[in-house]
């Protein structure tokens, strides 16, 4: 009982130390390949403990509400994904309610940010919902293979069905599915060339520009725990989970690492060029791993 | 009680409203209101106390006759609570306008008709209900004049194609087993043919299919739900188009028999596949139709038609497959759906009647500051609608996914769950425009809304909550509707499910998302305080800024629908347009040769016996 509520408590926060760990590393990252120095790794955690204490401006109640459930969803799906053998929360809905929960983050910052009146932040958010929707058909098509191969929606189950017959990513159909899901991880994570809703250059940040502060704060770790999720995911479903905590960080890290070469080599795309392309190859793979996996089990 | 009792009360409430508004408008509006709670307190009081068969008439040498079991049971607490709800809400919005006395009769007995076919035990019966309700509501939609009655006229033709359907089928039926009885029906029908089961499904179908506008039947639908008086729109999205899903259920249960079976079932079967994958298309198109439209109501509609294809879905997977979890999702859905639609268009309703009217979606904005109650109602049901984890949505929808993905099928599932991103997407721009952002200066003294709007918005909210936290309260009602038309029954828990290959537990989910918001929320106000500023300060830096200059909401999703525009016409509607243009013209050309003069008529006549002559003359054919 001890060490279950202990889960409940130090899993977010492991979770958030990568989330913050990944967060540094990719403008090291960026740096170095763009033959700049870069910023310490820990720049980052400086920034946050910084914010905290800094005043800030808000527009109202549903500022604030709208980002505390953003992170509140987000912690939540975290406690839902295997971390080697930790799932705080694994008989409960699984893999359909992840989906849904992951809903509250996008939702609480398009619903925190619209009552900042910028018009930075209405392009901001109305970029972010295309793109989600972009990225949304082949990422439910690549669960949808997953769930029907391994005929369940438990995470924890397809991590065990990968024990026994090896990782997903190397057999046929889900290979497919595998690559869609690493060409579409860039636009869920919300980097190059797919940053189109927080162009800093362009729309100041979008949604963050009214956020200072706290606000920013949390906004800060509700994105390094969407890189954990995403990521997490990705390894869960794809890379066989791991036994240990230690070898899933480093499947994930390797993971993020590809994507952090994408992103420091591309320009950004326009919205809808991001969008004919999330609909094209991404997406004309995870319905033919769709398909196979459907022919393969009538 | 006796049925026929209740449905007295429910059609006299309706004439002695009509009456008493003759004498004053205050007793009116008291009776009115206390008649559709009578109703919620008689049903509530019959909670699993199924009413037998009573006959009450004779007609034609037929028995009418009456019963109350789960199912009628389960629509009619919803059908005369929403009822009451939308009385409750019409009490401020109606006042004022002109004809109040008939809209309040036409309320109440488009609820007593439907109380009517939920009731019926027999087809004579349920269809002189439905031809009731379906007149009424033409009423109701016309209510407001000028393009209200062009939307009435669309509702009342695709009505009436479908009560022809449905009087067809139920003649046949008449002459293939001499009786009306349902239940003497379901018994017949097990020793049918398969072709003629299949004849009385596709009938049947056509008329709850246009009821329930399912693809392709679906165009009566947008333009009745905007045009229509708002509190009415309540209760035509929430209960009066799901009797089409009623429809669907009771010809389940009149198959009961043939579910799941082989070789007579097949047929069956397949029927339901199509359904289902209607059902599908019904999900898909009307979503992404959504996102085009700029006025609230029309935009609740099409979700009103997208939602109605989940139902459709899981009430035909779950017959084609004889899965109940599926076919359970499906009827739960239409209770969630009716919910948070009707709390939607309240909130919607709750804006126009402060606004003056206005619904378009460009022209508002910021009204969360003026009108509190009216956002949370619109928050939470957007929520519902989205099927946000612990709202009612959510667990509907979860059953109907579940069910496809296990039982293979993942293609259905994810035109189910590519919905619910397209809904996301034109959902936020509803709130968005209507509550969040910059508040129009026209708009800044805004009153809130009354407290009669308030209460309905109030109980709804808290509904969409509860039945999302504690699904057991309706899931075992529908538990038992599943197990009376022949389905296993399910293993339901107040808090969801229980089962080997995924469970559902809504009070995991429920302690985590408190437990974790109110980590967060120590958090954020243990950290440096904020000012509240105005909404420009910060963007303008204290710059002048022209007031309803700009509007950033205008256009939201502008570069998707330059994208998807071309693709996204409502090809049904054109085709039902361009149909009925071309008979107008093809009636215009017959008319013509009614010239009115004697001597063309005496033409005529000549020319068609010499033409007659002729070929008597040159073929001989007699």
């Amino acid at each position: 009982m001890v060490g279950r509520i202990l889960q409940f408590i130090l899993y977010p926060l492991v979770a958030l130390a990568i989330g913050v760990f990944f967060l540094g590393l990719a403008r090291k990252i960026t740096a170095r390949i763009q033959w700049r120095y870069g910023p310490p790794l820990v720049q980052p955690v400086i920034d946050m403990i910084r914010l905290f204490y800094q005043k800030s401006v808000s527009h109202g109640p549903v500022f604030a509400v709208g980002l505390i459930m953003s992170l509140a969803g987000s912690i939540v799906v975290v406690l839902f994904l295997p971390f080697g053998s930790i799932c705080p929360l694994s008989g409960s809905g699984g893999l359909l309610v992840v989906l849904y929960v992951m809903l509250l983050a996008p939702m609480g910052i398009a619903l925190s940010g619209g009552q900042g009146a910028n018009p930075n932040i209405s392009i901001g958010i109305s970029r972010k919902l295309i793109l989600a929707l972009g990225y949304e058909v082949p990422f439910l098509l690549v669960l949808l293979t997953v769930m029907t191969h391994y005929n369940t929606i438990s995470i924890v189950q397809v991590v065990e069905a990968q024990r026994d017959i090896g990782w997903s990513i190397a057999s046929l159909p889900l290979f497919l599915s595998g690559v869609s899901y690493l060409l579409i991880l860039p636009a869920m994570l919300g980097f190059r060339p797919f940053d189109v809703s927080t162009a800093p250059q362009e729309i100041s940040s979008g949604p963050l520009v009214e956020y200072g502060g706290k606000y920013l704060l949390m906004a800060t770790i509700e994105h390094a725990l969407l890189l954990f999720i995403d990521i997490a995911l990705f390894v869960n479903l794809f890379l066989g989970g791991a036994g240990n905590p230690i070898i899933f960080f480093v499947k994930m890290l390797i993971v993020f690492v590809l994507v952090l070469f994408i992103h420091a080599a591309f320009p950004r795309l326009r919205i809808e060029q991001a969008i004919r392309y999330l609909w094209k190859w991404p997406t004309a793979l995870a319905l033919a791993g769709l398909i196979i996996v459907t022919i393969g089990r009538s | 009680m006796k049925p026929q009792l209740i449905l007295l009360i429910a059609f006299g409430g309706a004439f002695l409203t009509y009456i008493f508004g003759k004498i004053s408008s205050k007793l009116r509006d008291g009776a009115a209101v206390a008649i559709s709670l009578a109703l919620v307190a008689i049903f509530a009081c019959l909670y699993g106390r199924p009413l037998q068969e009573s006959f009450y008439w004779g007609f034609l040498g037929l028995n009418l006759s009456l019963r109350l079991d789960a199912l009628s049971w389960f629509f009619a607490i919803a059908i005369v609570s929403l009822g009451a709800l939308s009385i409750i809400f019409s009490l401020r919005y109606m006042r004022d306008r002109e004809r109040t006395d008939f809209y309040y009769s036409m309320m109440l007995m488009v609820n007593a008709a439907m109380l009517g076919i939920v009731l019926s035990n027999d087809l004579i019966s349920f269809y002189i209900f439905w031809e009731m309700m379906s007149w009424c509501t033409f009423l109701l939609i016309s209510y407001n004049q000028h393009r209200a009655l062009d939307a009435g006229m669309k509702y009342i033709i695709m009505s009436m194609i479908g009560s022809v359907a449905m009087l067809a089928g139920i003649l046949s039926l008449y002459v293939s087993f001499d009786t009306l009885l349902i239940p003497q029906i379901a018994s017949s029908l097990a020793t049918a043919s398969p072709g003629y089961v299949l004849f009385v499904l596709v009938i049947f179908g056509i008329a709850f299919g246009i009821k329930n506008a399912i693809m392709p039947l679906h165009t009566w639908l947008p333009d009745s739900y905007a045009e229509a008086p708002s509190p009415f729109t309540a209760v035509l999205s929430g209960m009066l188009t799901r009797m089409g899903v009623y429809g669907l259920l009771l010809i389940t249960y009149v198959i009961g028999g043939m579910i799941g079976g082989t070789g007579l079932g097949s047929n069956v079967s397949k029927f339901n596949y199509v359904l289902a994958w209607l059902g599908a298309l019904t999900i898909v198109v009307p979503t992404f139709i959504a996102m085009l439209q700029n006025d609230a109501k029309q935009l609740l509609a099409w979700h009103g038609i997208g939602q109605g294809g989940y139902m459709v879905l899981g009430i035909g997977f779950g017959v084609a497959t004889a899965n109940s979890l599926a076919l359970a999702g499906g009827i739960f859905h239409t209770l969630n759906h009716a919910i948070y639609i009707v709390l939607l268009f309240m909130s919607v309703a709750a804006v126009q009647y402060r606004t003056g009217g206005v619904r378009d979606l460009n022209s508002l904005g910021g009204l969360v500051a003026r009108m509190p109650v009216a956002f949370v109602g619109a928050l939470l049901g957007i929520s519902g609608l989205i099927g946000l984890p612990l709202t009612n949505g959510f667990v509907s929808k979860w059953m109907i996914y579940k069910a496809l993905i296990i039982e293979g099928h993942p293609f259905l599932a994810f035109a189910a769950l590519i919905g619910t991103w397209g809904t996301i997407l034109s959902v936020y721009k509803f709130l968005h425009n209507m509550y969040l952002g910059q508040l129009p200066e026209k708009y800044k003294h805004l009153e809130k809304s009354p407290f009669s709007m308030q209460l309905p918005i109030a109980v709804l909210s808290s509904a969409v909550v509860l039945f999302g936290i504690l699904p057991g309260i309706p899931l075992r009602v529908i538990n038992k509707i599943c197990t009376w038309l022949g389905f296993s029954s399910l293993d339901v828990t107040i808090w969801g499910f229980t089962s080997e290959t995924g469970t559902l537990n809504t009070i995991n989910l429920l302690a985590a998302i408190v437990v974790v918001s109110a980590v967060v929320w120590v958090l954020f106000h243990r950290a440096a305080k904020s000012v509240v500023v105005a909404q420009d300060d910060n963007y303008a830096a204290g710059a002048y800024v022209p007031r309803d200059k700009y509007h950033y909401t205008a256009g939201f999703y502008e570069p998707l629908f330059t994208m998807l525009r071309p693709y996204l016409r409502d090809v049904v509607d054109e085709f039902y347009t361009a149909l009925a243009g071309a008979v107008r013209k093809s009636c215009g050309a017959v008319r013509r040769i009614y010239t009115g003069d004697v001597g063309n008529y005496v033409t005529y006549i000549i020319l068609f016996l010499a033409s007659l002559i002729l070929v008597q003359l040159r073929w001989r054919p007699w």
